[in-house]
């Protein structure tokens, strides 16, 4: 089924075209990719000298190249990589970020691979989660090995992982289209598969062939570069953002998933809920203080589900960290007056 | 003294070999490579609308027919592109076609299953929309210099920086896929018969066109500091119209309007 959409000649491909994604998915990964495109050109103007600016794009049209390399597969097929684990491991995250969106912008434009409305969500998989993943497992790998060898497995296992997550991340992109459009007649409108087929469908064929293709062509480019010109591979600068706030990003952009799920949380019943589970509902529920939230269920009147969801997740997390900076603030204070006591 | 051994005949017949995938690697670079030298502008009209006004209405058109639900307006749309597809040249009217056609026939493939599960309209329209979309995406790149659609992009509030970038990298394209594939013809011509070491050399071959993309890089940034480059990159938008421009504003101006109608 979707394997074959995403095996275009042998190579089992990521690129999602145009119409099978609502485009109101489109325009919420677009802006979930703006913040991204910012940090990233801000960052790369901090690291990389103006000089080295033409370096972006000889390495987008490296990024390119990479694809188009076929490898042999068992089984007489071939297939190619993403080669974005790649670009973060020998250039760095944030130009990794660059080259590969402008890779997959030229072949959205102009070689009508990969839809053109559905650039950002290819570039929020491809550009965004798969770099930013190798980067952080081959580090995470490398500090714990640390030798020649723990660097070539923290490579591959860069590689393998970070291809799956990203092709987790599409056939979660298709399978809830299903879930949050319909017409009148509950029919999906676009991409008809949910989540129990796309998932399968996406994965099977990624971990079990592409991930391993990717990681080995990682392995392989990573040794041969690292062998004759070490000094080129990219060196972290000490302030780096923190992976945790990566983590809460994913998190924040995974919220609508809660749609998915049926039912309330346990142990967060409402009144009627109560009564549903246990039959009566305790003297001190029904009387109890009623508590109006200012965005109800999550939802905002007026507004996508989803979109609120996202929103209320941006809500939650900005009220907790002000509370947590208010509270910090508090007890630095009081830790100063009982020091100058 | 020539020993006899070297001069006795040998029959030896290598295995088997396994080269698919350097001759597909190679046959998708030429096909790149070709795809980007074609890039030029021939003779009609369609190829000489203002490509600022072809990018944005492109765009606009895109974005309605990834909103419709009617099977109308999409059709009405494709008899548009067919139009326009008559006014091109011969070479890319074929290639178009050809290019349009796999990725429909895959996407039907794999819509069978939810089609004969009774979603048959929906089905049908994606299908539609597919083929119309990558129609109307190949006209503008066939039709338009690709540094003009890059130009435009501009509007797009895009930064200056980023396309010249873009620009930067379709020229080193055309540059790195000459030079890989002549990496993968020397591996090619000098390796006989199958070898597990064979495989190797991709990777030693990408690793290869990645220092040499690093250093032309390096020269191509030191070649436009001496030609007085400072880093500063400025576009200006073309916005000179003729006589042709206003009528492809007017039919498409028609075409947003049956949207409005038919979208309702």
């Amino acid at each position: 089924m979707a394997i074959f959409v995403f095996k275009e000649f042998g190579g089992v491909k990521m690129h999602i075209p145009d119409n099978y994604l609502s485009p109101s998915t489109c325009a919420t990964f677009g802006v979930a990719m703006v913040p991204v495109w910012r940090r990233a050109i801000i960052k790369i103007k901090q690291e990389v000298t103006r000089q080295k600016m033409p370096l972006l794009g000889v390495c987008a049209a490296f990024s390119f190249l990479v694809m188009m390399f076929n490898i042999p597969l068992p089984g007489g097929t071939t297939g190619h990589a993403v080669g974005a684990a790649l670009a973060a491991i020998l250039l760095g995250p944030y130009c990794a970020v660059i080259s590969v969106t402008i890779a997959l912008t030229v072949q959205a434009l102009f070689f009508g691979d990969g839809g053109v409305l559905a650039l950002a969500v290819n570039c929020f998989n491809m550009a965004f989660i798969m770099p930013f993943t190798a980067h952080y497992v081959f580090n995470f790998i490398k500090s714990f090995i640390k030798n020649k060898k723990g660097e070539h497995i923290g490579v591959f296992i860069a590689g393998y992982v970070s291809l799956n997550i990203a092709a987790l991340f599409t056939a979660i992109e298709f399978g809830i289209q299903p879930i949050l459009f319909k017409d009148g007649a509950g029919l999906p409108i676009y991409s008809p598969y949910g989540l129990a087929i796309a998932i399968p469908a996406m994965m099977i064929p990624h971990l079990l062939v592409a991930g391993v293709l990717e990681g080995i062509i990682t392995t392989g480019v990573y040794s041969y570069v690292k062998k004759l010109t070490p000094e080129i591979i990219y060196k972290e600068s000490k302030n780096r953002i923190k992976p945790l706030y990566f983590l809460i990003g994913i998190l924040v952009l995974a919220t609508p998933l809660g749609l998915l799920a049926t039912g309330t949380a346990w142990g967060e019943w409402g009144a009627e809920e109560v009564q549903e589970l246990v039959g009566f509902i305790p003297n001190g529920m029904k009387n109890g203080f009623n508590f109006s939230a200012p965005m109800p269920d999550y939802g905002l009147e007026g507004l996508k589900e989803y979109f609120a969801y996202i929103l209320s997740a941006l809500v939650g997390i900005t009220v907790i960290f002000l509370i947590i900076k208010l509270w910090g603030k508090v007890s630095y204070k009081n830790s100063q007056k009982v020091q100058n006591d | 003294m020539i020993d006899e051994w070297l001069l006795e005949k040998d029959s030896y017949i290598p295995k088997g070999e396994k080269n698919s995938y350097i001759e597909k690697s190679i046959f998708s670079m030429v096909k790149t490579v070709s795809i980007i030298r074609e890039n030029k502008i021939k003779e009609g009209i369609i190829y000489h609308i203002n490509p600022l006004l072809k990018v944005v209405i492109s765009i606009l058109n895109l974005i309605f027919i990834a909103i419709t639900r009617s099977f109308i307006y999409v059709g009405i749309f494709d008899i548009y592109l067919l139009s326009a597809l008559l006014m091109m040249d011969k070479r890319d009217r074929i290639r178009i076609i050809k290019m349009s056609l796999i990725f429909p026939i895959i996407t039907f493939i794999a819509l069978i299953p939810a089609i004969l599960m009774g979603n048959i309209y929906n089905s049908l329209l994606i299908l539609q929309k597919v083929l119309s979309t990558i129609v109307l995406m190949s006209i503008l790149s066939h039709t338009t210099r690709w540094s003009d659609i890059n130009k435009a992009l501009k509007l797009m509030f895009i930064p200056d920086i980023i396309i010249w970038i873009m620009d930067i990298t379709i020229k080193y394209i055309v540059l790195l896929a000459e030079y890989s594939i002549d990496l993968l013809f020397a591996l090619k011509l000098r390796s006989v018969g199958s070898s597990k070491d064979k495989n190797k050399f991709i990777s030693s071959i990408v690793g290869n066109v990645f220092l040499k993309s690093y250093k032309m890089s390096e020269e191509m940034s030191s070649a436009m500091e001496c030609r007085g480059f400072v880093g500063e990159y400025s576009i200006s938008k073309n916005l000179t119209f003729k006589k042709y421009d206003y009528i492809y504003v007017i039919i498409n101006l028609g075409m947003f309007l049956l949207f409005a109608i038919k979208f309702v």
